[in-house]
This record gives C-alpha cells, sequence and structure tokens, in this order.
C-alpha cells in the first residue's frame, strides 16, 4: 500500500474564502429551494409522513451551510428521531385524549361548556413540547466537535410560560415582553456549549422600549389588512435583534443590527407568492370546470343550471389534486422566504463578539430524545 | 499511480492538512494526515488518532469542505479538509463513507413504509372503525351514555337558547304521541322527550333516551302524521343507538386521520374535508336506517310515512345540487320523500288517526301560552 501523507503549511492557510463576519451564511439558494421543493413532493407521496425527514435536511442545510469564526455547525438529528418521537407521543398522547374526554364530560354535567378550562391544560402541554424540542434539537447541534445541550425541566418552564401568558392576556399584551425575557432567561441559563454556561441578559424594558409603539398601533394593525405585516414584520425584527443581542455563553456576547425594517420586504414577498398562487388557483378552477363540463358533453351553462357540477367525479378528483398542490405550493414558499431568507438576513445581522472565549471547552452533556419534537408536532407547536 | 505523484508532491512543497477536532474539547488542531491501511491523524508529530477507512463517514458540511467523522473514534470527533486532492484520495478510499447519510434507498423505504401505513390506516377508518363503534355501543353502560346525553342536552339548550314548551294541553297531546309511537316501537318507558321554544325547524335524538323537537317544526308541521313520522325517525336513532355510534365512530376517524396528516388534534382544511367526507357517509346510513324504521313504526300504526317526507321537503326546499351531495349527513330529502312515498304505496292508512284535531291544535301551541306565562 502506498502511503500518503499531508502536512500543515506553518502558518495556518486561510480558506479559500475566507468570511468577511464572524457569523454568515453560505447556502445556495438553489439548492434550498430543490431541497424544499423535492421534500414537497415527497410529502405529497407519502401524505405527509415525510414532513420527519424533510424538517432535518431544512435543518441539515441551515446548520451546515452557517459559519460561525469560519466553523460551520452541523445538525445530528435524524428523521428516524423525529418519527420516533413522535409515535411515543402519540402513545402518551391517546389516554390524555380519552381522559380529557371524561373529564370534560363530567365538567360539562355541572354546567354547560364547563369543561373549556380544560383547553388551558393542552396550552400547558404545548409549552412542555417546545422546550423539550427545543432541548432536543439543541442537542442535536454540534461545533467544533462539541455539542450544545440543555438541562431544566420542561414541566416548571410550562408552568411560567403559563402564568405569564395569563399576565399577557390581563394585560392586553403589555407584558409581552417580560414574559419574553423571563422565558430566554430560564431556557438560556439551562442552555450549555460543552462546559460553557450560557445567559440572557436581554432585559423586558429594553425590548418594550424598542416596541411600545406596536402596542399602541395594535387595533389598527388588527384591522387593516395592509397594515398588519408591516406591523408585524417590524414586531418579529424587533424581537429578534432584542433576543441575539441578549444571548451570552460564557464570555461570548451575541449582538445583531438587524433594523426594523429588515424584514417587511420578505413578509410581503410572501403575500405576494400567495396571491399569485391563488390566482393560479383559481385558474385552474375555472380550467377544471370547462373541462369537466366538455366530458359531460354540456354546455356550461346547462352544467351549472342542472347542478351536475356537484356530482361530477372527474371535476372532484381535479380540485382535490389542484388544492394539494396549491396547499404544497404554499409550503414551499413559505420555507424558502420565512425560514432560509430570514434566517440568512437574522444571521448576516450577526456579530460575535469575544468568540475566543469559546476556545477552549471541554465537551459535557448528553443526547435529549425527541419526544417533545413529537408532542410539538401533534399539538401543532413548535418552530425551525 | 496518482499517490505516487502526490507523494512526490507532498515532498517537494507541504500540502494543507486538516483540521481536527477531537470531540473531548472544541480545540482547533491544525494536523498532518497520513494514508497508509489507516487515516493517521497526527499533531506536529504526536499521534491523535488512527481511523479505519471502512469505519469512516460523511458528516454535513459547507460546499468545498469534507467532514468526517469515525464510528471506532469519539462520536463528535471531526476532521475537516479542504484539499481537493486529499479528498479525492479519501473518498477513494472510504467506502462506506456515504453509508450513515440520507440516500435513495432510505427515501424509497420511506415512501414505501408510508404507503404502507397510509393504506393500513385508510382500511381502518373504512371497515375498522365503523366495526368498533358498532360492537362497543352495545359495551357503553347506559348510565354512561345517559351522562352523555345531559351533558348535550344542557350545550343544547345554551345553544338554541330553548327553554322547553310547558302548556299542560299540548304536553298531553304530546306525550300521548309520543307514547304510541314508543310502544309500537318497542322502547322503554326510559325515553324523554319534549319540545323546546326555539324556532329553527329540527328534531334530534340524544344518547341516553333524550328525544326533542323544536316548536319551529311543529309551526311548519300539517298534521300529526307528519310530526308522528319525525318523531318516530329519531325513535329509530334511539332504537340503534346512532348518538353513540356516531360518537365512537366520529373520534375514531378523526383520530386516525389526524394520524396520517399529522395533526392530532384533527383541525386543518385537508383533515377536515376528509373527516366530513368519511363521517357524513356513515351518518347518511344512520339516517336511512332510521327512515327505515320511521316507515316500519309508521306502517305498524296504520299510518303513512310520506307525510314526514313532505314536512321535510317543506323545511328544505329541493336539495340536489346545492351542495356536494358527497358530504351532506343526510340522504336528499327527495329522494328519502320518494322512498317513503314508495314504501305507503299499496298500503292504505287503516289505522285511527294519531290525535284528534283538537289534541293536534293544543300540540300545535303547546310553545305559544307557555311562552306567554314567562
Amino acid at each position: 500500500m502506498n502511503d500518503m501523507s499531508w502536512t500543515p503549511l506553518g502558518p495556518p492557510q486561510p480558506p479559500p474564502v475566507p468570511p468577511p463576519m464572524p457569523v454568515a451564511f453560505a447556502g445556495n439558494r438553489k439548492d434550498f429551494f430543490r431541497l424544499v421543493a423535492r421534500g414537497a413532493g415527497l410529502e405529497l407521496v407519502t401524505l405527509g409522513f415525510y414532513r420527519f425527514w424533510l424538517t432535518t435536511d431544512i435543518r441539515r442545510h441551515l446548520w451546515s451551510h452557517t459559519q460561525i469564526d469560519g466553523d460551520a455547525p452541523e445538525y445530528t438529528g435524524r428523521g428516524k428521531e423525529l418519527l420516533i418521537g413522535f409515535l411515543v407521543a402519540l402513545a402518551i398522547l391517546m389516554p390524555i385524549y380519552v381522559g380529557y374526554f371524561l373529564i370534560g364530560i363530567e365538567a360539562e354535567h355541572l354546567k354547560a361548556f364547563a369543561s373549556l378550562p380544560l383547553v388551558a391544560f393542552f396550552y400547558l402541554f404545548g409549552q412542555f413540547a417546545i422546550y423539550r424540542a427545543r432541548r432536543y434539537r439543541l442537542t442535536r447541534t454540534v461545533w467544533r466537535g462539541v455539542r450544545f445541550w440543555m438541562s431544566g425541566s420542561g414541566w416548571l418552564y410550562a408552568l411560567k410560560a403559563s402564568l405569564w401568558g395569563l399576565l399577557v392576556v390581563f394585560t392586553l399584551g403589555l407584558a409581552l415582553p417580560w414574559r419574553e425575557a423571563a422565558l430566554e432567561r430560564y431556557k438560556m441559563r439551562h442552555s450549555y456549549y460543552g462546559d460553557l454556561q450560557g445567559s440572557f441578559e436581554g432585559r423586558g424594558w429594553d425590548f418594550f422600549k424598542r416596541g411600545w409603539w406596536l402596542w399602541l398601533l395594535m387595533p389598527l394593525a388588527l384591522s387593516s389588512y395592509v397594515f398588519a405585516p408591516f406591523a408585524y414584520a417590524a414586531f418579529k425584527a424587533i424581537e429578534w435583534r432584542w433576543w441575539l443581542s441578549g444571548i451570552r455563553f460564557g464570555e461570548v456576547r451575541l449582538e445583531s443590527t438587524l433594523p426594523r425594517s429588515a424584514l417587511v420586504g420578505l413578509y410581503w414577498k410572501v403575500i405576494g407568492w400567495i396571491v399569485l398562487l391563488f390566482a393560479v388557483f383559481a385558474a385552474y378552477l375555472l380550467l377544471c370546470i370547462f373541462l369537466a363540463a366538455s366530458i359531460d358533453g354540456s354546455s356550461i351553462e346547462s352544467f351549472f343550471r342542472t347542478e351536475a357540477f356537484a356530482k361530477s367525479i372527474p371535476l372532484i378528483v381535479l380540485l382535490g389534486i389542484g388544492y394539494l398542490a396549491f396547499a404544497l405550493a404554499m409550503n414551499v414558499v413559505m420555507r424558502v422566504y420565512l425560514m432560509r431568507d430570514l434566517w440568512l438576513r437574522v444571521l448576516s445581522s450577526t456579530i460575535v463578539h469575544n468568540i475566543e472565549a469559546a476556545a477552549n471547552v471541554t465537551a459535557r452533556g448528553d443526547l435529549a430524545n425527541a419526544l417533545g419534537e413529537g408532542f410539538a408536532d401533534g399539538l401543532d407547536v413548535g418552530g425551525f | 499511480m496518482e499517490s505516487d505523484s502526490s507523494q512526490t508532491n507532498s515532498a517537494a512543497t507541504p500540502a494543507p492538512g486538516g483540521v481536527f477536532f477531537d470531540g473531548l474539547s472544541n480545540r482547533r488542531r491544525l494536523v498532518a494526515l497520513r494514508l497508509s491501511d489507516t487515516l493517521e491523524i497526527r499533531e506536529s508529530g504526536e499521534l491523535l488518532g488512527r481511523w479505519p477507512f471502512a469505519d469512516i463517514r460523511r458528516a454535513d458540511s459547507p460546499s468545498g469542505l469534507l467532514r468526517l467523522s469515525c464510528l471506532t473514534a469519539p462520536a463528535l470527533a471531526r476532521l475537516e479538509i479542504r484539499d481537493a486532492q486529499l479528498i479525492a484520495a479519501l473518498v477513494a478510499r472510504c467506502e462506506a463513507l456515504e453509508a450513515d447519510l440520507p440516500n435513495r434507498k432510505g427515501v424509497a423505504a420511506i415512501v414505501g413504509w408510508s404507503l404502507a401505513a397510509a393504506v393500513s390506516i385508510v382500511l381502518v377508518v373504512l371497515f375498522g372503525v365503523p366495526l368498533a363503534a358498532e360492537r362497543l355501543t352495545p359495551l357503553v353502560p347506559d348510565a354512561f351514555e345517559r351522562r352523555l346525553g345531559d351533558v348535550a342536552e344542557a350545550q343544547v339548550k345554551v345553544v338554541f337558547d330553548g327553554k322547553p314548551c310547558s302548556n299542560a294541553a299540548g304536553q298531553a297531546a304530546f306525550a300521548k304521541l309520543v307514547g304510541k309511537l314508543r310502544e309500537t316501537a318497542g322502547l322503554d318507558n326510559s325515553v324523554q322527550s319534549g319540545v323546546l321554544a326555539t324556532s329553527v325547524p329540527n328534531a334530534f335524538a340524544l344518547p341516553g333516551g333524550k328525544v326533542y323537537l323544536f316548536d319551529g317544526l311543529l309551526e311548519k308541521a300539517e298534521n300529526p302524521d307528519e310530526i308522528a313520522g319525525v318523531l318516530a325517525h329519531e325513535l329509530g336513532h334511539l332504537r340503534h343507538r346512532d348518538s353513540m355510534r356516531e360518537l365512537i365512530h366520529n373520534g375514531g376517524t378523526s383520530f386516525l386521520i389526524g394520524l396520517l396528516f399529522g395533526d392530532v388534534t384533527g383541525s386543518g382544511a385537508l383533515i377536515f374535508a376528509s373527516r366530513s367526507l368519511v363521517t357524513s357517509s356513515y351518518s347518511r346510513d344512520a339516517e336511512t336506517n332510521a327512515d327505515s324504521f320511521a316507515i316500519e313504526t309508521m306502517h305498524k300504526l296504520g299510518r303513512p310515512a310520506k307525510p314526514m317526507g313532505e314536512l321535510m321537503f317543506r323545511v328544505t326546499g329541493k336539495e340536489g345540487g346545492k351542495g356536494l351531495s358527497l358530504v351532506s349527513s343526510h340522504p336528499l330529502t327527495e329522494d328519502r320523500l320518494a322512498r317513503m312515498d314508495k314504501a305507503d304505496a299499496g298500503s292504505r292508512p287503516s289505522g285511527p288517526p294519531l290525535l284528534s284535531s283538537a289534541e293536534w291544535q293544543a300540540l300545535k301551541g303547546i310553545c305559544g301560552s307557555g311562552r306567554g306565562k314567562v
């Protein structure tokens, strides 16, 4: 066997394209589009079961094309884990649903609609799922051969989140910044990179100072379809910036310079696409009706007058296929803009200070299971 | 041959090595790599690891970078290589490089298993759930069913804001009518019934033996046979314990369809659509059976069944084509009317009228004076 050896040059050679910023995203948009478009097709073929693998592939793409101090993190989760988490969550949720139903009957027996507060229980459960899902994602994130991990109690978090949620409701949303600050403090305090403990220094008051005017504008945003995307985009931008700027790992400090207007274009693009897709769907609808009428051999008018269109099986099948294609196209648009492009914009506004403090971190922490992701999937809460 | 040339190359000008993370700390080590029968990783001469080629796996990385892990090294140990030549040489040697990454075969397996799961869920929805509803319903204790009925009753009364009508003469006429039907239908006297003061023209049966008639339907009725037919239809639901069966059936269907599309709570447009398609076909069957029961009961009393159909036709009008007949929970009114007409053909009503005209008038006014009093 021939031996081969490669030795490093004296001074470390800089990588071919040194990233100018500590955090950058080097992913190709076309690649991501191909990934989600193919994923949407597979979701259609598998009636949705492919979502576990698609989610995994999206995360792998986003993680591995992000560069922090020149090194890309790695997502080590796998679709199978998400599937197993989902199945286990299902096995746990099923008896809970039955119990919920029986308790509901007893409560309703005393007073009609007395069981509505039980919905609160599912809110609690959803918050638990959010915490545990974050834990799964964090323990599958590896940077420089060391993984992130998380301790803390999902139930304690759920309780905190629910109590703060009540306060937010009672204060008509004014307490939201303080709720987010408190919850982030809990989450970050229990997050680690190796032996480096995280913390959160964002204060509710800072968030409030940046966003109070949005609170005042809320009635306007809720009543006007044109204004609402602007308000929402501004809120999200303020939230991202405040959140990122509060994150600490040991002495490492993040800072975000995301401008308030950074996400407005993104949301309007999504709206534009949705309108366009709607138009295409409507045109397809018309085409289908003409087609079905011509198969039927009747004129459009008589087709409608005799109400034969409601009984035409080919029409119903065509409409079903059209609807599915429409829904999947929407999914692709959402994923490209609201996951990839959002990720890119938020990342490229992020600066890492004092990264040298994370230069010699010892690996610690165990993997968490995907049960939380399963609950999040089953209860329809979740994020990236 | 290729390796020979690179060896001479490396002797002349040292080629770049790689960056190594040992998986125990995040220290970035610049390492020299040697490809013998294993991959030797050395940092300034010190051996850090010896990775057998068969154990080396590719890990996710940005483009232009090969990131490797090794089954026999710490799980998170990573070796990163940028040199294209070295990458090519390594790829050629590591046969199982891509073994752990999702590939075409994996996707095919996912598609195959998903389709199998989907087919099995659909089969369970179409055959298993109706069977389970059929078999489980008789096992549900009466006490539990009555509790369910109480709950549903309380909700119905809130939703329709309906107070029970209590005009004495009307009550008597109503009790007489229900009693006759009940005895003929072979139901025991645990059946609870009443008229609610609501202008919605409807009637319904609740689990645990409750039958309610809305005043709105009474107002539209022109003779006792019409109301009797409707009540007989609802008694048919009670007899077959349809509410309980539908509850089990709909619960099971929602759950399974939600499972298929990934939302256990069973909301969402697609889930809603497919669920209504399945459950409404089930409920159409139940309605058809209740109609048969009503026809049979009315004929036993020597009365025609057609008036019930006429009353419904008066309420709904011609239904065909108004919406998708596939998703409506009842058979089309005109079809039901035609069926009752056909069933009546040949048998002339031979029994006595179910109510005298005075009793009929009292029944029609059951809510009128009752409401006046309140």
